[in-house]
């Protein structure tokens, strides 16, 4: 019995024994601080390579707008008095004069209507605080509305 | 481990510290040393971004009817980076070629070395889109051809770029260019309206420039701000009018030799200004040509700008005064001598005749200047002038456009008022306006006596919201029943003259205008102001129209040469804003 347990104690302060707990230690906390450090690179790699395509798309929009407003101008050249002219006229269209028009009435026909390049204003409505007591108002509040309510069940008030 | 290996290891280990050091040292020098906290700090502010000021597009303009007026193209500044540069040569060959710029000049503006005030060059603006992409193959190509080539003197379009922004663009090039005016840059090379809509919405479509910080640090990405375009105009011009309008007063001009003309189509009903065509004009998209085409003290919109003798246009207002107040009724008779004595003077009619005795109609058909003398002298000074004040003479319209004048109105009590200016301001002499004030007190006559304010914005589009303006009356000069009377009035008697501003079909009330054009001497010259002012149908006015011919050379009176005009005038109204003749629409619509 005494043998078996020399042997242990042999065993247990051996100096390979300890080294090995002190590497398997110095390991375990490398591991953790890459697992860490990989972890942390990962995340910030791919936040950067989505904060780079969101400053492209950024720029993307602001191109695609300058060349919306462009086409609109370009359109706006295309349907010009001037042009307008010369394609009815490559058409056969000719100029109607005052004593060639017919006049009919259109039931339903409202006439020409102004353009609506956007909705009109609409009214503005005053909101009223809807957010519940809760959202605004402080721990003391809470607490002072609280104590009152007890008083006034205390009193014999209904809630 | 023997002794040798313990030796080597005390070596390595002490290099591995010794390096530790070092590294640990240098990088406390340079966290210490300013010039490189200095360098650092700029690198570090460079690489996190930058303040970027982002510009609104320009609100854009539309006639009634939705067609664009003024817009913005997309255009390019062309600079070199200098850091960048590699050579300046291929560059200025490139842009000589390209854009026709000047080889050598090009070569010495490119050439200076960067440094902290040369860091950027601007070699040319306004570069239309087909250029830019022509400067893009060039690059494609010279990169694809010398990718791999080493050595000094290798073509390089390097530090050669080119930036994107808006310029104001008008598709109708002069069409209705004396009421939209234009866009250029002031003395500090801001962005500026000038003249017209232009300049009188400039901060309205120029918008709010932003400035926000840009990061270039992808982890600190945020969210551009929404930067809403300045704002959109709807105008109350009918494109279609304005170019029969315009069109019409060419040709006049061509065949009548006349200086300059004006031509005003208004809604009575409503004030909105249908059409302002005058002369000179000018294509917006070359608006450094103003110089050319505005020479001297020329006004950019005579419409609103240029006050001038009326003359016997006037009649119009003088009679409505005297026919609202009393003085006067339609069938008033006066007898004409040929000559009427009023505050020492002698006024004649325009042939110097005596044309007996003439009711009203009479005198406003054959226009005669001792009868309407005589007609203010009924009136009074004090009632004359307090009506001529009513109808807005002497006063702005305030009409949505820049640089309108008030033009004159002489009162009894200004030094330079005399009791003669009484009789000759009835046959509007001595009194100066423009023809939109002459336009908009008229307009009053065919509206049951209500002067509408005259209109030029229909419609502002703001924020994604249409805001849209409404008629608003500045007053009531004369009484519904006068208007009416006066209207009759002045129909019969062009129906009575035959007059050539009669339209086949139409009832149309109107008033010819003769003036002669005042000198520093007196009125010596024998060149007149030509005008005509008529409003139809008369039972229902869905316009009125002001024509002014500056010195005709092929007639000098008014009926002869502006008359014409303004039948031709009402014949392309009609069509253009579908208006039956008097008959059909009676028989459609039962009026």
């Amino acid at each position: 019995m005494n043998h078996v347990r020399s042997l242990t104690q042999a065993y247990s302060q051996a100096p390979w024994r300890r080294q090995m707990q002190l590497i398997g230690l110095f390991l375990l906390v490398l591991v953790l601080v890459a697992v860490v450090v990989g972890i942390y690179l990962n995340v910030t790699a791919r936040a950067a390579t989505i904060g780079r395509q969101i400053l492209y798309m950024q720029a993307d929009i602001e191109n695609l707008e300058l060349i919306n407003t462009d086409l609109n101008t370009k359109l706006g050249v295309l349907t010009s008095a001037a042009e307008m002219e010369k394609r009815a006229l490559e058409m056969g269209f000719q100029p109607i004069e005052r004593d060639q028009a017919l006049y009919i009435v259109v039931p339903g026909y409202p006439g020409r209507k102004q353009p609506i390049l956007a909705p009109e204003p609409t009214p503005v409505i005053a909101i009223s605080a809807s957010l519940p007591p809760a959202f605004t108002e402080s721990l003391l509040d809470w607490l002072w509305q609280r104590a009152a309510m007890i008083s006034r069940l205390a009193a014999g008030d209904r809630p | 481990m023997n002794t040798e290996q313990t030796w080597r290891y005390n070596v390595l280990g002490s290099l591995f510290a010794l390096m530790a050091m070092l590294i640990t040292a240098r990088m406390v020098r340079i966290q210490t040393n300013p010039q490189a906290v200095d360098l650092f700090t700029k690198a570090r502010s460079y690489y996190e971004g930058e303040w970027h000021t982002f510009y609104p597009a320009r609100g854009q303009v539309f006639d009634r009817w939705g067609q664009l007026l003024a817009g913005n193209t997309m255009v390019y500044e062309v600079g070199v980076e200098l850091e960048s540069l590699k050579n300046p040569h291929t560059v200025a060959l490139t842009l000589n070629v390209v854009l026709g710029l000047d080889y050598a000049s090009t070569l010495q503006e490119i050439s200076q070395p960067a440094s902290a005030n040369a860091v950027y060059v601007v070699l040319d603006d306004n570069v239309p889109q087909d250029k830019i992409e022509q400067l893009e193959k060039f690059q494609t190509n010279i990169e694809l051809s010398y990718n791999d080539a080493r050595g000094k003197d290798i073509p390089s379009l390097d530090g050669l770029i080119w930036r994107a922004h808006f310029q104001r663009t008008y598709p109708e090039k002069a069409l209705a260019s004396n009421i939209l005016g234009f866009v250029g840059r002031d003395e500090d090379g801001k962005i500026k309206g000038y003249f017209g809509i232009e300049a009188k919405f400039d901060d309205l479509l120029a918008g709010e420039p932003v400035t926000v910080w840009v990061p270039r640090d992808p982890n600190r990405v945020a969210e551009t701000p929404e930067i809403p375009d300045g704002a959109s105009l709807v105008l109350t011009i009918d494109r279609e009018i304005q170019v029969n309008m315009e069109a019409i007063l060419d040709e006049t001009l061509e065949e009548s030799g006349a200086e300059s003309g004006t031509i005003v189509v208004l809604d009575p009903r409503s004030g909105e200004v249908l059409a302002m065509a005058t002369t000179p004009r000018l294509d917006l998209n070359r608006y450094w040509d103003y110089g050319e085409v505005f020479k001297k003290d020329t006004p950019f919109n005579r419409a609103v700008s240029q006050a001038y003798e009326p003359g016997s246009v006037y009649k119009v207002l003088t009679m409505a005064a005297a026919l609202d107040k009393g003085a006067v009724k339609p069938d008033t008779v006066f007898l004409d001598t040929g000559v009427f004595e009023i505050g020492g003077i002698y006024i004649y009619n325009w042939n110097s005749g005596a044309w007996g005795p003439q009711d009203m109609q009479g005198c406003m058909q054959h226009s005669l200047n001792v009868c309407l003398a005589w007609v203010a002298s009924q009136l009074g000074a004090r009632d004359f002038y307090a009506y001529m004040r009513a109808f807005g003479i002497g006063h702005l319209t305030g009409i949505d456009l820049a640089g309108e004048m008030p033009g004159r109105l002489k009162v009894p009590g200004d030094a330079d008022w005399y009791d003669s200016d009484l009789g000759t301001n009835a046959f509007g002499q001595g009194v100066s306006a423009t023809p939109l004030q002459m336009a908009v007190a008229a307009a009053a006559l065919a509206n049951d006596g209500k002067m509408m304010a005259p209109r030029i914005v229909r419609s502002m589009v703001k924020d994604g919201r249409q805001y849209n303006t409404s008629p608003r009356l500045i007053g009531m000069p004369i009484k519904a029943e006068t208007a009416r009377t006066l209207s009759e009035l002045l129909t019969r008697s062009l129906e009575d003259e035959a007059s050539t501003a009669l339209v086949d079909g139409y009832r149309i009330a109107g008033k010819t205008g003769t003036a002669e054009i005042p000198t520093p001497y007196g009125y010596t010259s024998n060149l007149t102001n030509a005008s005509f002012v008529g409003w139809g149908p008369v039972d229902d006015p869905r316009f009125l129209v002001y024509i002014w011919l500056e010195k005709p050379q092929s007639s000098m009176w008014g009926s002869e040469v502006a008359a014409p005009v303004f039948r031709e005038v009402v014949e392309h109204l009609v069509v253009l804003m579908n208006i039956p003749p008097d008959d059909v629409r009676h028989s459609l619509y039962g009026q």
